[in-house]
């Protein structure tokens, strides 16, 4: 794609941002009440954030707090299509794929009063590619070198054509941050972190809370309504349900999908749903010298196990109906995803005439290891009773969840019960999960025409082409069944005396035009 | 009575050296690498490397705990892994959080766990004596976490009497710091309580039906004076019985402060194990068993003040 075209995609994704500031896709509703200006909003996080460096940051919930004071370079709308924050404009790449110029917006500073310009993004993106505990570097391997063209312009020079930059620089790695902050505080900046957002830090107690300020820096201050935002860390569900209702905090992340029904019916909570880019999976260890069932070598029995699920059936029992079903890993609202996505049905009669047919002693066995967690219990319960009614024999291995993943990584499993929280860019939903020798790679897959395919996928910037590509690899990850996908998450965000908040796809609650209600 | 605090204070010390060793060793047997935790999904081997180094976890482990304890002794416990915040600091803010919940929940613990098993002892066979020893077995089996989460729905919810959790701060707000406190101090008390009354219970009846307590009441001695003799002596064995409940308690308040949201120490060791955060988890354990050891020996001090035999006997009993 030229560099014209990106930049008139630029102007309408500009437009589209607009667009969806004023007429948000999933957002508080103001309801009877009145909305007043000031305020503190506490916020129960389902975990407690891990350092708040976003070149070091790995959890989800300290993606949710970034959000609220560490703007990015770029940022994803509700369609997953990358729009400019602190950008101008979309990346501006060259012919030959080796070069990308970001154009900066001007006029802005950081929370300390540091003026926004391309060395303080270069300082960024330097820290990120080379810092030993960088989890950035991974992300930005294409990144050979960053270079300042004017005050507001930065190039990033590649190794090689990397279409998912602009992805990535809608995540951690685009979050920019305040150069004096870093020079002052070296690797202990996330104990003080300084970027650009509506919200500035003011302090942490560790275990307990992370209080935000409201900036007087920020670009967009005249919209931001709250003094500040306080979020604490409640992890039983349950508990953060039974202080959404008792008005102790006015968001809780996370909620369980089964308490929806009853938060609903109070009037003074709100429940807000995002249809999530994230998926569960059942990973099946193709490697028979790791594993001991059958299902191993076969990709027939494998694909038996997935005609004995119904997702429906597991969705209306596990989950009241709320999540979606589906047999791929890139979500339904992604624009590379292909169109022609079928899953197959449930089909117990003909998953039954494969396992007689394979000359498998019957049942066929399989463990199954699942996170000890009880919405992970009684999905493996449901999938048990199918699995089993067709002719397999399922055992269950409830592990705590960081032991099962070590044992996942370890290939020391023959099925596991696992998801993703996905990714903007398809790369991220497909790369390192089933390419060969991927840390996330459980299932030991090694298939050079996978690997292929998804690494000329990265490699195109033509959004028709990627999408074949990665319709082409979708089909190749069909016929090896070594990942039987089931369904896209659905997240709960509930509320109660605020308004305003957004919330869509990336599960990311946004505080910056909130407002409490009286 | 010299000898034999010198005699427990070695003991306490050689108990605390063990400990440490049993605590360090039992953190790195917790399957699953704190590297891996702490990248996240991205489990890029050299970054899993490189969080290995930062935090010293790529050192043979007799290196890890002699470097460890030597750090312990001069008052540096290390570094949280999940946010670089010295160990120290996060337990002495924790610390008096667990300290101030446990002295409620043991103060609400004797005053109900008392009264109702000297009741109890008194009234032995009526109505109250059921009704007392009804609440003792009913304090004993029910978890804390269901009373914890019914106070909540009761108190929170429904009454909106009571907030469901946080914490704030005696100096910054005390009303506010009591009124956070009221509901898991209360859960926390209950279970103890049950406890104390049963025990309180069978050492006063015990001490109501000894020669002394019969000669006294031959002579003429009124009732109240007579329980009061009584309960003076069912005290040694209540005392014993509050030393011990202590790990109980902690055990306790470690549900107690998850349901609560109360940013105490069970709640600090409960994260640093699903985090697999070393430092914390050691610093947090070693803190809780320092206490522990502590304060079994005030008690064995205390026993020996209210009981003569135990120091003639040199605490050999």
């Amino acid at each position: 794609m030229s560099s014209r075209s990106l930049k008139i995609i630029g102007v309408a994704a500009a437009a589209l941002l607009l667009a969806s500031c004023s007429t948000p896709s999933s957002s508080s509703s103001p309801g009877a009440a009145e909305s007043t200006d000031g305020g503190v909003a506490v916020v129960a996080l389902s975990d407690e954030p891990d350092t708040l460096d976003p070149t070091i940051a790995n959890t989800f919930v300290a993606r949710v707090v970034f959000t609220s004071m560490c703007e990015k370079l770029y940022d994803a709308n509700e369609n997953l299509e990358i729009i400019p924050q602190l950008a101008a404009e979309l990346p501006i790449t060259s012919a030959d794929g080796l070069s990308v110029d970001i154009p900066l917006r001007e006029g802005i500073l950081f929370n300390d009063g540091t003026p926004f310009n391309a060395e303080a993004v270069k300082t960024t993106l330097d820290r990120n590619i080379t810092l030993d505990t960088s989890s950035r570097k991974k992300e930005l391997a294409a990144v050979e070198s960053i270079s300042v063209v004017d005050e507001n312009t930065v190039r990033l020079t590649l190794s090689q054509p990397f279409s998912p930059l602009g992805a990535q620089l809608a995540d951690r790695a685009g979050a920019i941050m305040s150069p004096t902050a870093l020079a002052a505080l070296g690797d202990d900046f996330g104990t003080d972190p300084v970027c650009v957002g509506p919200f500035d830090f003011t302090d942490r107690v560790a275990g307990s809370e992370i209080n935000l300020a409201k900036s007087d820096y920020y670009y967009d201050k005249d919209k931001v309504k709250l003094d500040g935002v306080t979020y604490t860390f409640i992890t039983d569900p349950n508990v953060r349900s039974a202080n959404l209702r008792s008005g102790e905090v006015n968001a809780a992340e996370r909620l369980n999908a089964s308490d929806v029904e009853t938060l609903e019916t109070d009037q003074k909570v709100e429940v807000l749903k995002a249809d999530t880019i994230a998926y569960q999976s059942l990973s099946i260890n193709v490697d028979p010298a790791l594993s001991a069932s059958p299902l191993a070598s076969n990709p027939d029995l494998r694909r038996a196990l997935e005609l004995s699920i119904n997702r429906d059936a597991l969705n209306d029992v596990v989950f009241n109906g709320q999540v979606t079903p589906d047999c791929a890993p890139l979500p339904l609202q992604m624009a590379y995803r292909p169109e022609d996505i079928t899953c197959s049905k449930f089909d117990p009669d003909e998953a039954t005439k494969i396992l007689e047919e394979s000359g498998e002693t019957l049942p066929v066995p399989v463990e199954l290891l699942i996170p000890a967690r009880p919405t992970d219990q009684k999905s493996a319960e449901v999938i048990q009773q199918m699995a089993n009614d067709v002719g397999f024999d399922v055992t269950i291995k409830p592990v705590e969840f960081v032991s099962a993943l070590d044992a996942a990584r370890a290939g020391q499993f023959e099925m596991f019960l696992i998801g993703w929280s996905g990714r903007i860019d398809p790369d991220g939903d497909l790369n390192d999960l089933v390419t060969t020798g991927g840390a996330n790679n459980f299932n030991q897959l090694a298939d050079p025409e996978l690997d292929g395919l998804i690494a000329a996928a990265a490699a195109v910037t033509d959004t028709d082409e990627r999408q074949k590509l990665y319709g082409e690899a979708l089909d190749r990850l069909d016929e090896l069944k070594a990942n039987i996908y089931l369904y896209h998450d659905s997240w709960f965000l509930g509320l109660s005396g605020i308004t305003g908040v957004e919330y869509s796809s990336d599960a990311i609650p946004r505080f910056k035009t909130a407002s409490l209600t009286e | 009575m010299t000898r034999f605090i010198l005699q427990r204070v070695i003991t306490s010390v050689i108990t605390l050296f063990l400990a440490s060793i049993v605590v360090f060793i039992g953190a790195r047997m917790l399957p699953g690498d704190p590297a891996q935790v702490l990248a996240g999904e991205s489990a890029d081997p050299a970054l899993l490397e490189a969080i290995r180094e930062q935090f010293g976890l790529n050192q043979p482990i007799w290196v890890q705990y002699f470097t460890y304890i030597g750090q312990a002794l001069t008052g540096n416990l290390g570094v949280s892994t999940r946010d670089n915040i010295p160990v120290a600091e996060i337990l002495l803010q924790r610390l008096p959080i667990t300290l101030e919940l446990a002295g409620l929940a043991i103060l609400i613990g004797l005053v109900i766990g008392i009264t109702a098993g000297v009741v109890s002892a008194v009234k032995r066979g009526t109505f109250v004596d059921y009704v007392a020893t009804g609440f003792g077995l009913v304090g004993l089996s029910v978890p804390s976490f269901w009373l914890g989460l019914l106070a909540i729905l009761l108190f929170a919810i429904t009454w909106q009497v009571l907030p469901a959790s946080g914490f704030v701060g005696f100096a910054e707000d005390p009303i506010g710091n009591l009124r956070g406190m009221i509901l898991p101090a209360t859960v926390l008390g209950i279970g103890l309580s049950a406890v104390l009354m049963r025990q309180t219970r069978a050492a006063l009846l015990g001490q109501l039906s000894a020669d002394y307590v019969r000669t006294a009441r031959s002579k003429g001695v009124t009732r109240g004076r007579e329980v009061s003799h009584a309960l003076r002596n069912s005290l040694t064995t209540v005392v014993t019985v509050l030393g011990l409940q202590l790990g109980a308690l902690i055990g306790g308040a470690i549900v107690t402060e998850q349901i609560f949201v109360i940013p105490g120490f069970g709640k600090l060791i409960i994260d640093a194990v699903a985090a697999r955060n070393y430092p914390i988890l050691q610093g947090a354990v070693l803190v809780a068993v320092t206490g522990y050891v502590l304060v079994n020996l005030l008690v064995d001090v205390a026993y020996a003040y209210l009981n003569p035999r135990m120091r003639l006997s040199g605490g050999s009993e």
